[in-house]
């Protein structure tokens, strides 16, 4: 079908989505307990979970670039 | 989660908005048609034989349609997350018209658009908790640079999938669905009502803008798409399920942005990443440096009619919308604790 290799593409789209959710449900979320054991103040904590975030995104559009790259030399041998 | 107890007259309410937005757009868009052309106010379709003109913008009757139904519910209610929703609609809508009348640079509608984000946190219709599929996160502060960056980016991102005649209203049909029912089971009552406009104006418009289009929406039409969708999916606590469901036009925009590598209206682009070739099917293009874009991948596999690859943006769109009702399962589990 035509847009068989779209539909890979949104589905991975869709699976990296929802790992990064995963990621900051379980991980970033709770990082000052985890780390810090409530130690740290609630701004400097939400001031480094926000940064992690931004990084987590500029590595989704790493990814999601990489995975463009890949599809456009298998489609349009670009 | 709904409220469908009785007396809360949800249905009575959700008929009423409903039926205004449908009939505003369904009857006043052939006399919008025949103002537009007696103005002088067309542009070319070039996709078709000849060149026919069509009249352009549908934005101000999707407006009407929308701006008449959520001021009914706003006196029925008195929620002031409707005015809200309204207002960002209102604001997207005059930053699209100005682009309608003037080619502007590339970054002046994402810029103008922040403005259309006010509303929602001057009369706070967004919440503390951001619903993330597998739980929510309290980010009472962050909320509000979110708030401004969804805006622009998703009146832009419905802005770039008006490629061919009736694909953005269609589109914009088929993913408010998994919306509307993560709105019913994350939001409550008064959002959803607030969303039934967007879903019903549209379908009254798009019996005119399916292919081959009487009318084109313009920038005005999808700016208020684009930015009502982005507010109601705020207030409506499903940002998450909202960007799952616009997954091709995010993609189409993606794609865009990371081969162009700048802000940069379609129009200002010298390449284009389409061909018409005589028989008007529409081929990819084999530029180097054309932008890549959805389209062209669809026709990387060889020509379509401009109706056949409306037909497979379609396709796609109901296969991100089936993503987003899964991810709508996924987190109706983890926030009910799992049971």
């Amino acid at each position: 079908m035509r847009v068989t290799g779209l539909l890979g593409f949104i589905t991975a789209m869709w699976v990296m989505i929802l790992a990064i959710t995963a990621f900051l449900i379980n991980f970033i979320a709770p990082i000052d307990f985890i780390l810090f054991r409530n130690g740290l103040d609630r701004f400097v904590i939400s001031l480094m979970q926000a940064s992690i975030a931004i990084v987590i995104i500029v590595m989704l559009v790493w990814g999601l670039n990489k995975m463009k790259e890949i599809y456009m030399q298998k489609k349009l041998q670009l | 989660m709904l409220d469908l107890s009785f007396g809360n007259n949800i249905l009575i309410y959700g008929v009423i908005v409903s039926t205004t937005s449908f009939l505003v757009t369904l009857i006043a868009t052939p006399k919008m048609i025949s103002s537009l052309i007696a103005q002088g106010s067309v542009v070319q379709d070039y996709h078709k034989p000849g060149r026919p003109n069509v009249p352009r913008p549908a934005g101000p009757i999707l407006l009407g349609g929308i701006v008449a139904s959520e001021i009914i519910l706003y006196l029925l209610t008195l929620n002031m997350t409707i005015m809200a929703i309204m207002l960002t609609t209102v604001i997207a809508f005059v930053v699209g018209l100005i682009d309608d009348r003037k080619v502007l640079p590339g970054w002046f509608k994402p810029i103008a658009l922040i403005a259309a984000a006010m509303p929602l946190i001057i009369f706070g219709a967004h919440g503390t908790h951001l619903n993330l599929v597998f739980g929510n996160a309290f980010i009472p502060l962050l909320y509000i640079p979110l708030i401004l960056a969804i805006i622009p980016i998703v009146g832009n991102t419905i802005n770039s999938i008006d490629v061919l005649n009736g694909v953005v209203t269609g589109f914009v049909i088929i993913t408010t669905m998994p919306l509307l029912l993560s709105i019913a089971i994350f939001g409550d009552n008064d959002v959803f009502l607030a969303a039934l406009p967007l879903l019903f104006g549209t379908i009254g418009l798009y019996g005119y803008h399916k292919f081959p289009s009487k009318i084109f929406v313009g920038d005005s039409g999808t700016l208020v798409m684009g930015s009502m969708y982005g507010a109601i999916a705020i207030a409506g606590n499903s940002e998450i399920i909202g960007v799952i469901a616009l997954l091709p036009a995010v993609m189409n925009s993606f794609l865009f942005l990371s081969s162009v590598k700048k802000i940069v209206e379609h129009r200002q682009v010298k390449e284009r990443p389409t061909i018409i070739r005589a028989d008007f099917k529409l081929a990819a293009s084999k530029e180097k440096n054309a932008p890549i874009t959805l389209v062209r991948l669809i026709l990387a596999d060889g020509p379509l009619s401009e109706r056949e690859i409306g037909y497979y943006i379609f396709k796609l769109a109901v296969f991100s919308s089936s993503l987003a009702f899964i991810s709508i399962l996924i987190q109706y589990y983890f926030l009910s604790g799992g049971r």
